[in-house]
C-alpha cells in the first residue's frame, strides 16, 4: 500500500546554493513562483526529497520549510493577483 | 516525517499524463523538461511525468529524448487530426523471455489463441451492455454472445465482435439528442461529431493502454484478438476492446448528455468532421480526470484508478499465459 502526500516547499537558501535547490525541486515537484514549490508524492519520494534538500544546504545559514497535508484537497489554494505557474497538465 | 497523520488514499497517481496541444519545444535543462511556446515557459517535473500525449507540432530535443528514455515515459504523437501516429516507446527495462515464449505460444496454439480472442470479446461485449443497462436501453448483446462459443475462427470471433459493436451503436443513438447519433461509424475521416469523439478517445485510449503494457513485460505486438501484424502494438488494440465502453463511450454520452462538448468543439469540412483544439482540450481534460477516478476494488479490497485498472488486465494476462490464473476479462461492476 502506497501512501502519498500532497507538500507545499518554500526556502530561503543562501545565493551561491539558491540554483541548486531550485534545479533539484524541479525534477521532483511543480514551480509554483520564487522559492516555492508543490506536488504530490510518496511517502518514499518524500523521505528522498528531504535527503537531498539536506545535502544540498548550509544547515548554519538556511532555511528549508516543509509543509505537508494528507492530500491535495486537504489544503486550500487561493490566488491573488498572478498565477505565475498553472499546475494544469494540458499545455 | 508523521505517517500516523497520514490518510490511506489509495490511489497513486503522483505521476501525470501531460497532454501538449499547442506547438511548442520540449527541451531538457538540468534535468528538468521544459516545454515552451509562444506564450508560456512552463517546467515539467521529470518525476512527475508518467507519459505526454502530443497533439501540435511539437519539436523535441535528443537531451529530452534520453531524459524521457532513463525515466521510462512514453511520448505519444497524434497528427492534426487526433489520429494515433506513432510512440517513443523508451527502452524497455521489464524484460522476460519466458513471457514472451508464453506470449507466442498462445497465438501459434489455435485453441489458446481462440480463447483469449474469445475472451477479450465477451469483456467488450459485457461492458457494453453495462453501458446500455445504465441508460436503460434494451438490447440483444446476451443474445448475440451466445454465438461467441461456437466461433472457431478469429475471423468469427471478429464478426461476432463487429456485430455486437454495429448493434451497440445502434442502440446508443437511441438515446443521443439530434445532431450528435452516430449513424453509420465512420472512420478516417469520421464524418459526424460522435463519431468525431469515438475516434479520437479510441486513439487516446489506445495510447494509454500502450503506456500500461510498457510498464509490464508483455510485447505489445503479440495479440490474439487482432492479427499480430507488424507496425502496430496491436496487443493494445485488445485490450483497449474492454475498456472503449466504459471509459470512451460513457464519456461521450456525458459529455453530450451535460451539453459539455456543443457543435462549436468541431471543425466540421465538407466531408468530415473533428474536434477543434476547444473540443480536444475538453475530451482531453474529461480523459485524463476519469483515468484518475478510483472504484473499488472487490478482490484487491481497495481502491483503483481506472488507469490501474488497465494495468491490472495486463497482470492477468501475465497470470493466464504463465498457467498461474485462467484470464476473466474486466467487466465493470459498479
Amino acid at each position: 500500500m502506497v501512501v502519498t502526500v500532497y507538500l507545499l516547499i518554500v526556502y530561503d537558501v543562501g545565493v551561491e546554493r539558491v540554483n541548486r535547490v531550485k534545479s533539484y525541486l524541479r525534477t521532483e515537484l511543480h514551480w509554483v513562483q520564487n522559492s516555492v514549490f508543490e506536488g504530490e508524492v510518496t511517502e518514499s519520494q518524500f523521505r528522498r526529497i528531504e535527503t537531498n534538500l539536506e545535502r544540498i544546504i548550509d544547515r548554519e545559514r538556511d532555511s528549508v520549510i516543509i509543509y505537508s497535508f494528507r492530500s491535495e484537497r486537504a489544503m486550500n489554494r487561493n490566488v491573488l493577483g498572478l498565477e505565475k505557474s498553472p499546475l494544469d497538465v494540458i499545455l | 516525517m508523521n505517517s500516523a497523520g497520514l490518510e490511506q488514499c489509495g490511489m497513486i497517481m503522483t505521476r501525470k499524463n501531460y497532454y501538449i496541444t499547442t506547438d511548442g519545444l520540449l527541451k531538457r535543462n538540468e534535468n528538468t523538461l521544459y516545454f515552451i511556446n509562444k506564450d508560456l515557459k512552463r517546467p515539467i517535473p521529470i518525476n512527475k511525468i508518467y507519459s505526454i500525449y502530443s497533439y501540435g507540432a511539437l519539436t523535441i530535443s535528443s537531451q529530452a529524448l534520453n531524459l524521457l528514455s532513463k525515466e521510462g515515459i512514453p511520448i505519444h504523437f497524434f497528427n492534426r487530426y487526433g489520429f494515433y501516429s506513432g510512440s517513443f516507446y523508451p527502452r524497455e527495462t521489464l524484460l522476460s523471455g519466458d513471457v514472451i515464449i508464453k506470449q507466442a505460444e498462445h497465438v501459434i496454439d489455435h485453441d489458446k489463441r481462440i480463447e483469449l480472442a474469445r475472451s477479450f470479446v465477451r469483456g467488450a461485449a459485457l461492458n457494453m451492455r453495462r453501458v446500455l443497462s445504465y441508460y436503460g436501453i434494451e438490447n440483444g448483446i446476451s443474445d448475440t454472445l451466445m454465438d461467441l462459443d461456437s466461433s472457431n475462427s478469429v475471423t468469427d470471433v471478429m464478426n461476432v465482435e463487429g456485430r455486437i459493436r454495429s448493434d451497440y451503436y445502434n442502440a446508443i443513438d437511441s438515446i443521443l439528442p439530434e445532431g450528435f447519433r452516430i449513424g453509420k461509424r465512420t472512420r478516417r475521416p469520421p464524418e459526424n461529431m460522435t463519431n468525431a469523439m469515438i475516434s479520437f478517445g479510441n486513439s487516446l485510449l489506445y495510447s494509454t493502454v500502450i503506456t500500461e503494457l510498457y510498464n509490464t513485460q508483455l510485447n505489445p505486438t503479440i495479440s490474439y484478438l487482432h492479427e499480430p501484424f507488424e507496425r502496430r502494438y496491436s496487443l493494445a488494440l485488445d485490450l483497449s476492446e474492454i475498456f472503449k465502453p466504459t471509459l470512451i463511450d460513457r464519456m461521450i454520452i456525458s459529455l453530450i448528455k451535460k451539453k459539455a462538448i456543443k457543435a462549436e468543439d468541431f471543425e466540421h469540412g465538407m466531408n468530415h468532421c473533428l474536434l477543434n483544439n476547444s473540443g480536444k482540450r475538453k475530451f482531453l481534460a474529461e480523459y485524463d480526470r476519469r483515468l484518475g477516478k478510483t472504484v473499488k476494488h472487490r478482490e484487491l479490497g481497495r481502491k483503483v484508478s481506472y488507469r490501474r485498472l488497465i494495468r491490472l488486465e495486463a497482470y492477468k494476462l501475465i497470470k493466464h499465459l504463465i498457467g498461474q490464473k485462467s484470464y476473466e476479462p474486466f467487466v465493470m461492476w459498479w
